[in-house]
Protein backbone atom coordinates (compact mmCIF):
# COMPACT_ATOMS: atom_id res chain seq x y z
CA UNK A 1 0.00 0.00 0.00
CA UNK A 2 2.82 2.35 0.89
CA UNK A 3 4.59 1.52 -2.39
CA UNK A 4 1.44 2.26 -4.33
CA UNK A 5 1.18 5.59 -2.58
CA UNK A 6 4.75 6.46 -3.48
CA UNK A 7 4.14 5.43 -7.08
CA UNK A 8 1.06 7.64 -7.33
CA UNK A 9 2.95 10.48 -5.69
CA UNK A 10 5.77 10.04 -8.19
CA UNK A 11 3.39 10.03 -11.14
CA UNK A 12 1.63 13.15 -9.90
CA UNK A 13 4.96 14.90 -9.34
CA UNK A 14 6.12 13.90 -12.82
CA UNK A 15 2.91 15.11 -14.42
CA UNK A 16 3.13 18.38 -12.49
CA UNK A 17 6.73 18.88 -13.60
CA UNK A 18 5.85 18.15 -17.22
CA UNK A 19 2.91 20.55 -17.07
CA UNK A 20 5.10 23.24 -15.55
CA UNK A 21 7.68 22.69 -18.29
CA UNK A 22 5.00 23.02 -20.98
CA UNK A 23 3.69 26.21 -19.42
CA UNK A 24 7.22 27.55 -19.21
CA UNK A 25 7.78 26.86 -22.90
CA UNK A 26 4.47 28.50 -23.79
CA UNK A 27 5.36 31.55 -21.70
CA UNK A 28 8.78 31.91 -23.31
CA UNK A 29 7.33 31.59 -26.79
CA UNK A 30 4.36 33.84 -26.13
CA UNK A 31 4.20 36.40 -28.92
CA UNK A 32 7.41 34.99 -30.41
CA UNK A 33 6.12 31.97 -32.33
CA UNK A 34 2.98 30.81 -34.08
CA UNK A 35 0.57 28.52 -32.16
CA UNK A 36 1.60 25.47 -34.17
CA UNK A 37 5.27 26.11 -33.41
CA UNK A 38 4.47 26.53 -29.72
CA UNK A 39 2.71 23.15 -29.76
CA UNK A 40 5.58 21.53 -31.61
CA UNK A 41 8.19 22.89 -29.20
CA UNK A 42 6.08 21.78 -26.24
CA UNK A 43 5.89 18.25 -27.64
CA UNK A 44 9.55 18.07 -28.51
CA UNK A 45 10.44 19.79 -25.24
CA UNK A 46 8.63 17.13 -23.21
CA UNK A 47 10.39 14.42 -25.14
CA UNK A 48 13.73 16.17 -24.76
CA UNK A 49 13.33 16.64 -21.03
CA UNK A 50 12.46 12.99 -20.55
CA UNK A 51 15.57 11.97 -22.47
CA UNK A 52 17.96 14.32 -20.72
CA UNK A 53 18.25 16.69 -23.65
CA UNK A 54 18.26 20.46 -23.21
CA UNK A 55 15.07 22.28 -24.13
CA UNK A 56 16.50 25.76 -24.50
CA UNK A 57 18.04 25.23 -27.98
CA UNK A 58 14.58 24.23 -29.29
CA UNK A 59 13.03 27.39 -27.88
CA UNK A 60 15.87 29.53 -29.20
CA UNK A 61 15.51 28.15 -32.71
CA UNK A 62 11.77 28.81 -32.71
CA UNK A 63 12.29 32.39 -31.51
CA UNK A 64 15.07 32.93 -34.05
CA UNK A 65 12.92 31.74 -36.92
CA UNK A 66 10.09 34.02 -35.91
CA UNK A 67 12.43 37.00 -35.51
CA UNK A 68 13.83 36.41 -38.98
CA UNK A 69 10.38 36.20 -40.50
CA UNK A 70 10.76 32.58 -41.54
CA UNK A 71 7.56 30.68 -42.47
CA UNK A 72 6.28 28.33 -39.78
CA UNK A 73 6.85 25.16 -41.83
CA UNK A 74 10.51 25.99 -42.17
CA UNK A 75 10.82 26.88 -38.51
CA UNK A 76 9.30 23.51 -37.64
CA UNK A 77 11.86 21.74 -39.80
CA UNK A 78 14.70 23.65 -38.19
CA UNK A 79 13.44 22.92 -34.67
CA UNK A 80 13.17 19.21 -35.46
CA UNK A 81 16.69 19.27 -36.84
CA UNK A 82 17.98 20.83 -33.62
CA UNK A 83 16.25 18.08 -31.65
CA UNK A 84 17.87 15.42 -33.83
CA UNK A 85 21.30 17.01 -33.42
CA UNK A 86 20.92 17.12 -29.65
CA UNK A 87 19.83 13.49 -29.66
CA UNK A 88 22.85 12.52 -31.74
CA UNK A 89 25.16 14.42 -29.43
CA UNK A 90 23.68 12.79 -26.32
CA UNK A 91 24.01 9.34 -27.84
CA UNK A 92 27.61 10.02 -28.79
CA UNK A 93 28.45 11.24 -25.30
CA UNK A 94 26.83 8.19 -23.75
CA UNK A 95 28.72 5.92 -26.13
CA UNK A 96 31.96 7.40 -24.85
CA UNK A 97 31.41 5.53 -21.58
CA UNK A 98 31.53 8.52 -19.27
CA UNK A 99 31.33 7.89 -15.56
CA UNK A 100 28.24 10.04 -15.27
CA UNK A 101 25.51 10.69 -17.82
CA UNK A 102 26.06 13.88 -19.84
CA UNK A 103 24.34 16.95 -18.48
CA UNK A 104 22.20 19.20 -20.64
CA UNK A 105 24.95 21.83 -20.95
CA UNK A 106 27.32 19.25 -22.36
CA UNK A 107 24.67 17.91 -24.72
CA UNK A 108 23.93 21.44 -25.93
CA UNK A 109 27.64 21.94 -26.61
CA UNK A 110 27.67 18.68 -28.55
CA UNK A 111 24.59 19.72 -30.48
CA UNK A 112 26.30 22.94 -31.49
CA UNK A 113 29.38 21.01 -32.58
CA UNK A 114 27.22 18.80 -34.77
CA UNK A 115 25.51 21.85 -36.28
CA UNK A 116 28.97 23.15 -37.09
CA UNK A 117 29.88 19.97 -38.96
CA UNK A 118 31.24 17.45 -36.47
CA UNK A 119 29.86 13.92 -36.33
CA UNK A 120 28.85 11.64 -33.49
CA UNK A 121 32.23 9.88 -33.58
CA UNK A 122 33.99 13.22 -33.22
CA UNK A 123 31.90 14.04 -30.17
CA UNK A 124 32.66 10.66 -28.61
CA UNK A 125 36.36 11.04 -29.30
CA UNK A 126 36.47 14.35 -27.48
CA UNK A 127 34.55 12.89 -24.57
CA UNK A 128 37.06 10.04 -24.33
CA UNK A 129 39.97 12.36 -23.60
CA UNK A 130 39.38 11.62 -19.94
CA UNK A 131 39.15 15.27 -18.97
CA UNK A 132 36.55 16.61 -16.52
CA UNK A 133 33.09 17.18 -17.93
CA UNK A 134 33.44 20.97 -17.79
CA UNK A 135 36.63 20.83 -19.86
CA UNK A 136 35.00 18.50 -22.39
CA UNK A 137 32.10 20.94 -22.68
CA UNK A 138 34.48 23.78 -23.50
CA UNK A 139 36.30 21.46 -25.88
CA UNK A 140 33.09 20.66 -27.72
CA UNK A 141 32.27 24.35 -28.12
CA UNK A 142 35.78 25.12 -29.33
CA UNK A 143 35.79 22.20 -31.76
CA UNK A 144 32.48 23.42 -33.17
CA UNK A 145 33.84 26.93 -33.47
CA UNK A 146 36.90 25.64 -35.31
CA UNK A 147 34.68 23.73 -37.71
CA UNK A 148 32.66 26.90 -38.20
CA UNK A 149 35.90 28.61 -39.20
CA UNK A 150 36.42 26.03 -41.92
CA UNK A 151 38.71 23.62 -40.09
CA UNK A 152 37.84 20.08 -41.24
CA UNK A 153 36.24 18.08 -38.40
CA UNK A 154 39.12 15.62 -38.17
CA UNK A 155 41.68 18.38 -37.71
CA UNK A 156 39.40 20.25 -35.31
CA UNK A 157 38.98 17.17 -33.12
CA UNK A 158 42.69 16.34 -33.29
CA UNK A 159 43.60 19.84 -32.15
CA UNK A 160 41.09 20.01 -29.31
CA UNK A 161 41.81 16.44 -28.16
CA UNK A 162 45.54 17.14 -28.05
CA UNK A 163 44.90 20.36 -26.16
CA UNK A 164 42.63 18.62 -23.68
CA UNK A 165 45.14 15.81 -23.16
CA UNK A 166 47.86 18.39 -22.63
CA UNK A 167 45.77 19.70 -19.76
CA UNK A 168 45.34 23.13 -21.27
CA UNK A 169 43.22 25.54 -19.24
CA UNK A 170 39.81 26.61 -20.55
CA UNK A 171 41.22 30.01 -21.44
CA UNK A 172 43.84 28.36 -23.64
CA UNK A 173 41.20 26.22 -25.33
CA UNK A 174 39.02 29.24 -25.95
CA UNK A 175 41.97 31.02 -27.54
CA UNK A 176 42.39 28.32 -30.19
CA UNK A 177 39.91 29.77 -32.75
CA UNK A 178 41.63 33.15 -32.53
CA UNK A 179 45.03 31.51 -33.01
CA UNK A 180 43.74 29.60 -36.03
CA UNK A 181 42.35 32.83 -37.46
CA UNK A 182 45.73 34.50 -36.97
CA UNK A 183 47.43 31.71 -38.92
CA UNK A 184 44.78 31.98 -41.63
CA UNK A 185 45.42 35.70 -41.89
CA UNK A 186 49.06 34.80 -42.58
CA UNK A 187 48.03 32.57 -45.46
CA UNK A 188 47.58 29.13 -43.89
CA UNK A 189 44.50 27.11 -44.72
CA UNK A 190 42.25 26.31 -41.77
CA UNK A 191 43.45 22.70 -41.85
CA UNK A 192 47.11 23.72 -41.91
CA UNK A 193 46.62 26.18 -39.08
CA UNK A 194 44.87 23.61 -36.92
CA UNK A 195 47.42 20.89 -37.71
CA UNK A 196 50.30 23.13 -36.70
CA UNK A 197 48.69 23.99 -33.39
CA UNK A 198 47.80 20.33 -32.81
CA UNK A 199 51.44 19.31 -33.23
CA UNK A 200 52.46 21.88 -30.65
CA UNK A 201 49.76 20.68 -28.25
CA UNK A 202 50.79 17.06 -28.73
CA UNK A 203 54.38 17.98 -27.99
CA UNK A 204 53.22 19.79 -24.88
CA UNK A 205 51.31 16.69 -23.80
CA UNK A 206 54.47 14.60 -24.19
CA UNK A 207 56.97 16.95 -22.62
CA UNK A 208 54.86 19.18 -20.40
CA UNK A 209 54.17 22.87 -20.78
CA UNK A 210 56.99 25.21 -21.71
CA UNK A 211 58.71 26.74 -18.68
CA UNK A 212 56.80 29.73 -17.41
CA UNK A 213 58.92 32.83 -17.46
CA UNK A 214 59.53 33.70 -13.85
CA UNK A 215 60.27 37.10 -12.40
CA UNK A 216 63.48 38.70 -13.56
CA UNK A 217 66.43 37.88 -11.39
CA UNK A 218 67.48 40.43 -8.87
CA UNK A 219 70.20 42.69 -10.18
CA UNK A 220 73.55 42.13 -8.54
CA UNK A 221 74.14 44.27 -5.54
CA UNK A 222 76.26 47.27 -6.31
CA UNK A 223 79.82 46.85 -5.14
CA UNK A 224 80.61 48.48 -1.90
CA UNK A 225 82.90 51.42 -2.25
CA UNK B 1 44.77 42.54 -55.68
CA UNK B 2 44.51 43.79 -59.21
CA UNK B 3 41.03 42.55 -59.87
CA UNK B 4 38.43 45.20 -59.40
CA UNK B 5 35.52 42.88 -58.82
CA UNK B 6 35.10 39.52 -57.14
CA UNK B 7 33.54 36.46 -58.64
CA UNK B 8 29.85 36.25 -57.65
CA UNK B 9 30.52 33.22 -55.49
CA UNK B 10 33.31 35.05 -53.69
CA UNK B 11 30.83 37.85 -53.05
CA UNK B 12 28.56 35.26 -51.51
CA UNK B 13 31.47 34.20 -49.32
CA UNK B 14 31.92 37.81 -48.21
CA UNK B 15 28.21 38.03 -47.59
CA UNK B 16 28.46 35.01 -45.33
CA UNK B 17 26.22 32.96 -47.53
CA UNK B 18 29.01 30.51 -48.39
CA UNK B 19 32.08 29.23 -46.63
CA UNK B 20 35.47 28.65 -48.15
CA UNK B 21 34.68 24.96 -48.26
CA UNK B 22 31.62 25.71 -50.39
CA UNK B 23 33.67 27.41 -53.10
CA UNK B 24 34.91 25.49 -56.13
CA UNK B 25 38.60 24.66 -55.87
CA UNK B 26 39.54 27.23 -58.52
CA UNK B 27 37.92 30.01 -56.50
CA UNK B 28 39.27 29.16 -53.07
CA UNK B 29 42.48 31.12 -53.49
CA UNK B 30 40.52 34.18 -54.56
CA UNK B 31 38.16 33.68 -51.63
CA UNK B 32 40.99 33.33 -49.13
CA UNK B 33 42.67 36.43 -50.52
CA UNK B 34 39.42 38.38 -50.26
CA UNK B 35 39.01 37.34 -46.64
CA UNK B 36 42.63 38.20 -45.92
CA UNK B 37 42.17 41.65 -47.44
CA UNK B 38 39.08 42.19 -45.36
CA UNK B 39 40.84 40.94 -42.25
CA UNK B 40 43.57 43.50 -42.86
CA UNK B 41 41.04 46.26 -42.39
CA UNK B 42 40.79 45.63 -38.70
CA UNK B 43 44.42 45.08 -37.92
CA UNK B 44 44.73 48.53 -36.40
CA UNK B 45 42.45 47.79 -33.46
CA UNK B 46 44.89 45.06 -32.46
CA UNK B 47 47.16 47.78 -31.17
CA UNK B 48 44.66 48.33 -28.37
CA UNK B 49 46.21 46.58 -25.39
CA UNK B 50 42.95 45.20 -24.05
CA UNK B 51 41.84 43.57 -27.24
CA UNK B 52 42.57 39.86 -27.32
CA UNK B 53 40.32 38.69 -30.06
CA UNK B 54 38.30 40.25 -32.83
CA UNK B 55 36.09 39.26 -35.62
CA UNK B 56 35.30 41.29 -38.65
CA UNK B 57 32.15 41.26 -40.67
CA UNK B 58 31.27 42.99 -43.84
CA UNK B 59 28.07 44.44 -45.03
CA UNK B 60 26.95 44.22 -48.58
CA UNK B 61 26.42 47.46 -50.39
CA UNK B 62 23.16 47.85 -52.10
CA UNK B 63 23.38 49.32 -55.53
CA UNK B 64 20.21 49.49 -57.53
CA UNK B 65 18.81 46.80 -55.29
CA UNK B 66 21.48 44.38 -56.33
CA UNK B 67 24.47 43.26 -54.34
CA UNK B 68 27.55 44.60 -55.99
CA UNK B 69 30.93 44.06 -54.45
CA UNK B 70 33.87 46.15 -55.50
CA UNK B 71 37.11 45.59 -53.69
CA UNK B 72 37.93 49.13 -52.61
CA UNK B 73 34.43 50.11 -51.49
CA UNK B 74 34.07 46.80 -49.78
CA UNK B 75 37.20 47.32 -47.75
CA UNK B 76 36.59 50.96 -47.13
CA UNK B 77 32.91 50.98 -46.55
CA UNK B 78 31.76 47.78 -45.01
CA UNK B 79 33.24 46.08 -42.03
CA UNK B 80 32.10 44.95 -38.66
CA UNK B 81 34.28 44.20 -35.74
CA UNK B 82 33.47 42.25 -32.70
CA UNK B 83 36.04 43.10 -30.10
CA UNK B 84 36.26 40.77 -27.21
CA UNK B 85 38.33 42.02 -24.39
CA UNK B 86 38.89 41.64 -20.72
CA UNK B 87 39.30 37.88 -20.76
CA UNK B 88 42.32 36.64 -18.89
CA UNK B 89 44.49 34.11 -20.67
CA UNK B 90 43.85 31.46 -18.04
CA UNK B 91 40.73 32.32 -16.10
CA UNK B 92 40.50 30.39 -12.86
CA UNK B 93 37.82 27.74 -12.72
CA UNK B 94 36.05 29.59 -9.93
CA UNK B 95 35.57 32.55 -12.25
CA UNK B 96 33.94 30.51 -15.00
CA UNK B 97 30.56 32.04 -14.27
CA UNK B 98 31.90 35.59 -14.52
CA UNK B 99 30.43 37.70 -17.27
CA UNK B 100 32.62 38.55 -20.23
CA UNK B 101 32.57 42.02 -21.72
CA UNK B 102 32.04 41.97 -25.44
CA UNK B 103 32.14 45.00 -27.65
CA UNK B 104 30.32 44.89 -30.96
CA UNK B 105 31.47 47.38 -33.56
CA UNK B 106 29.93 47.66 -36.96
CA UNK B 107 30.96 49.94 -39.79
CA UNK B 108 27.80 50.37 -41.79
CA UNK B 109 27.81 53.23 -44.27
CA UNK B 110 24.41 54.58 -45.02
CA UNK B 111 22.70 52.67 -42.25
CA UNK B 112 20.05 54.47 -40.24
CA UNK B 113 19.73 51.87 -37.52
CA UNK B 114 21.88 48.93 -36.46
CA UNK B 115 21.37 46.33 -33.78
CA UNK B 116 22.70 42.95 -32.79
CA UNK B 117 20.36 40.04 -32.18
CA UNK B 118 21.27 36.61 -30.94
CA UNK B 119 20.83 33.87 -28.43
CA UNK B 120 21.79 36.33 -25.66
CA UNK B 121 18.81 38.60 -26.25
CA UNK B 122 16.20 36.18 -27.58
CA UNK B 123 16.95 37.26 -31.13
CA UNK B 124 15.19 40.53 -30.50
CA UNK B 125 16.33 43.08 -33.11
CA UNK B 126 15.15 45.95 -30.93
CA UNK B 127 16.78 44.76 -27.70
CA UNK B 128 20.39 45.73 -28.34
CA UNK B 129 20.76 48.74 -30.61
CA UNK B 130 24.22 49.89 -31.57
CA UNK B 131 24.93 53.61 -31.26
CA UNK B 132 26.93 55.82 -33.56
CA UNK B 133 30.42 56.38 -32.30
CA UNK B 134 33.03 58.72 -33.70
CA UNK B 135 32.64 58.35 -37.40
CA UNK B 136 29.08 58.49 -38.65
CA UNK B 137 29.49 55.02 -40.12
CA UNK B 138 30.72 53.33 -36.94
CA UNK B 139 28.17 51.69 -34.69
CA UNK B 140 29.04 50.31 -31.27
CA UNK B 141 27.46 48.33 -28.44
CA UNK B 142 29.07 46.82 -25.36
CA UNK B 143 27.48 43.85 -23.63
CA UNK B 144 28.26 41.60 -20.70
CA UNK B 145 27.65 38.02 -21.73
CA UNK B 146 27.92 34.79 -19.80
CA UNK B 147 30.61 32.30 -20.79
CA UNK B 148 29.36 29.82 -23.30
CA UNK B 149 28.53 29.64 -26.94
CA UNK B 150 26.46 32.41 -28.49
CA UNK B 151 25.07 32.91 -31.96
CA UNK B 152 24.24 36.31 -33.38
CA UNK B 153 23.77 38.47 -36.44
CA UNK B 154 23.67 42.19 -37.05
CA UNK B 155 20.38 43.69 -38.12
CA UNK B 156 20.70 46.73 -40.35
CA UNK B 157 17.76 49.10 -40.68
CA UNK B 158 15.56 46.53 -39.01
CA UNK B 159 15.37 44.25 -42.02
CA UNK B 160 18.76 43.05 -43.15
CA UNK B 161 20.25 40.17 -41.13
CA UNK B 162 23.97 40.31 -41.69
CA UNK B 163 26.32 37.55 -40.55
CA UNK B 164 30.00 38.05 -40.06
CA UNK B 165 31.82 36.59 -43.06
CA UNK B 166 35.20 36.32 -41.40
CA UNK B 167 33.87 35.13 -38.06
CA UNK B 168 33.06 31.52 -37.35
CA UNK B 169 29.64 30.92 -38.85
CA UNK B 170 27.20 28.07 -39.00
CA UNK B 171 24.07 27.27 -40.92
CA UNK B 172 21.08 28.81 -39.16
CA UNK B 173 18.70 26.20 -40.54
CA UNK B 174 16.86 28.84 -42.54
CA UNK B 175 19.25 29.19 -45.45
CA UNK B 176 21.36 31.87 -43.81
CA UNK B 177 24.38 31.95 -41.53
CA UNK B 178 24.74 32.81 -37.87
CA UNK B 179 27.97 34.16 -36.47
CA UNK B 180 29.40 32.28 -33.52
CA UNK B 181 30.94 33.72 -30.38
CA UNK B 182 32.49 31.24 -27.95
CA UNK B 183 33.41 32.72 -24.57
Amino acid sequence: MRRLGLLVLGLVAGATTALAAQQSIAARLSGRASPEIVTLVQDLGSSAASRGLPVDPLIQKAIEGNAKGVPSERVATAVRLVYAQLDTAAAALRSAGLNSPPDTVQVAAGGFAITAGLGGRDIAELARTGRPAAAVTVGLRVAGTLAALGVPPTEAVTLVSASLRAGQAPGDLLALPGRVQSEMARGATPAQAAAGLARAAAAQARHGPPPHPGPPPHPPAPPHP
Amino acid sequence: MTKSEFDPQVKQLLDGELTLADLPAELRQEGEEALRLLAAVDREPLSLPAVTWRVMATLERRRQRRLTWLLAPALAAAAALVLWFGRPANPPAAASSAMVTVRFVLVAPGAHQVSVAGTFNRWDPSATPLVRSGSADVWVATLSLPPGQHQYAFVVDGVRWVPDPTAPAIDDGFGRRNSVLTL
